[in-house]
């Protein structure tokens, strides 16, 4: 099999979106054209979740080709729920691999703003288990609520832990001119003052507002090609090192262990090997932290730290901006935003401009290995990939 | 005649799956016995999930996932007033979701 280096990024800001869902996807497509000095690529693949559901639009990887003049080359949509983004990459990594394309354009979109919150909540429902989960009313908010409370009971995790992972995850959003939520918070506004449960009141109790991303719309956009056009174009060499996917039961409550996430550490394990990465080499991560506790809980499945330990590591500042590790430079999904197609390839627009030099006052010093973890379902799709700067 | 919910039993190995499957999680073989799942078990973690779907008329929706006696695990609708972790809860078949043009029937639980 072929290396594979990324050869342009791009991304929209992360917010609401009053466009029409192909000119998104167009506008990060472009941006990353340019950032790669090309004009034609030999593949397109869009990453999307629910355009047939909330925009009725259905083949938008055609429509994407169409808008932006790249007739004739191939086209496909590929959905896999919250982590369409990183399968798409996963997707354009075989297929410069194995030979078949030198170059491929990797866009994943959402527009979920287009709906209300309700209808947005309950079309991620639509994810779920129809006859065992879905009937109840329950919603991936529900879903993390009842994880979280098993995780706070069996690991000593608190809501302040919780807390923690949206302060800081704000924090790195306020340094990213893409992220959806500006909003700097405290511990103070959103858990400690008599204003913080009006503040910040429950959703899926244990978890309050704050512990949840927003509803956004988004796009970005990465570019794969061989060794020999990545060093053509000029731009530090960044390559897609490791790609890793696993799967579990639909229903959490099938799991052994319900507060385990076997497909966030398959899918890393996975990823890394492939890489030949050790958790310990990573400089900067993004994990899908769509509810504060996922962070807390990918960080020890992909192994950083031990199970039960992240939130230790996480009151040591270890994952903080200037800390060892830190994890989701970005904002997260916590306060970057969560358009669910765009995710996984926003993930990767954010390490690769870390691993390149490029994040400014965000930038983390050295960065040289980086990984994403995107999350499919409740933990049942998970795809992980391991970005290195040679 | 009461309504039940069924497991979905493995005639090759025994296990028990809820919801069904085509093949067999432990096994992998393809044939199963229906049996109804008990309505006594243990609460084993729950929410109370203030944004409910847009078709439900309430304000606060609890849910939670209970390990059946026989050690089966389903998710259900909760009426307990003050849930916890570990508590014995005891399920009836009742509807819990209607739609424009449906009355679904699911299992809801109270402390038992």
């Amino acid at each position: 099999m072929r290396d594979v280096y990324v050869l342009g990024i791009g991304i929209t800001s992360f917010s609401r979106l009053e466009y029409p869902i192909v000119e998104i996807a167009a506008y990060s497509s472009v941006v990353a054209l340019k950032d790669a000095g090309l004009n034609r690529v030999d593949h397109v693949f869009v990453a999307n979740m629910g355009a047939a559901r909330v925009n009725h639009q259905t083949a938008l990887a055609s429509a994407l080709v169409d808008h932006l003049n790249l007739m004739p080359c191939g086209a496909e949509t590929i959905e896999n729920g919250p982590a369409s983004g990183a399968s798409a990459i996963k997707t354009g990594w075989m297929a410069v691999a194995s030979g078949l394309h030198d170059t491929v354009m990797v866009t994943g979109v959402e527009r979920m703003r287009e709906v209300n919150n309700l209808e947005a909540t309950d079309f991620v429902a639509s994810l779920t288990h129809p006859y065992a989960e879905q009937i109840y009313g329950v919603t991936l908010p529900a879903m993390a609520g009842m994880f979280a409370r098993l995780y706070m009971e069996t690991y000593g995790v608190t809501s302040r832990h919780l807390a923690m992972v949206a302060i800081k995850n704000h924090d790195n959003a306020m340094l990213n001119r893409f992220a959806h939520l500006h909003e700097k918070i405290s511990m103070e506004g959103i858990l400690d003052s008599n204003d913080a449960m009006t503040n910040n009141p429950f959703v899926a109790d244990p978890l309050r507002f704050y512990d949840l991303c927003p509803v956004s719309d988004g796009g970005a956009t990465l570019i794969l090609g061989t060794a020999e056009m990545a060093k053509k174009i000029g731009k530090p060499l960044i390559r897609l090192a490791g790609v890793g996917q696993a799967t579990d039961t639909h229903c959490v409550h099938e799991r052994a262990n319900p507060t385990d996430l076997l497909a966030v550490r398959g899918a890393a394990g996975k990823a890394m090997e492939m890489a030949g990465v050790k958790p310990g080499e990573i400089s900067v991560a993004e994990l899908h932290d769509a509810f504060t506790i996922l962070e807390i809980a990918e960080s020890e499945e992909v192994g950083f730290f031990k199970k039960g330990e992240g939130h230790i590591a996480l009151e040591e500042g270890y994952t903080e901006l200037g800390g060892k590790l830190p994890i989701n430079t970005s904002g997260g999904l916590k306060a970057k935003g969560h358009p669910v197609g765009a995710t996984g390839v926003g993930q990767a627009h954010e390490i690769v401009t870390q691993l390149r030099g490029d994040a400014g006052e965000r930038q983390v010093k050295n960065a040289s290995k980086g990984l994403t973890v995107n999350f499919g379902g409740f933990g049942n799709n998970v795809v992980s990939l391991v970005f290195v700067r040679e | 005649m009461e309504t039940r919910i069924l497991g979905y039993k493995c005639r090759t190995c025994g296990h028990v799956h809820y919801p069904n499957k085509a093949l067999c999680m432990k096994c992998g073989a393809g044939d199963f016995d229906t049996e109804p799942l008990p309505f006594n078990g243990t609460l084993l973690t729950y929410t109370e999930l203030y944004n409910p779907p847009g078709d439900f008329d309430v304000v606060k929706l609890p849910l939670g996932i209970v390990e059946l006696e026989n050690g089966v695990r389903m998710m259900g609708q909760l009426e307990i007033d003050h849930p916890a972790i570990g508590m014995a809860v005891k399920g009836r078949v009742d509807v819990v979701r209607r739609t424009k043009y449906d009355k679904i029937k699911g299992m809801i639980f109270k402390a038992a």
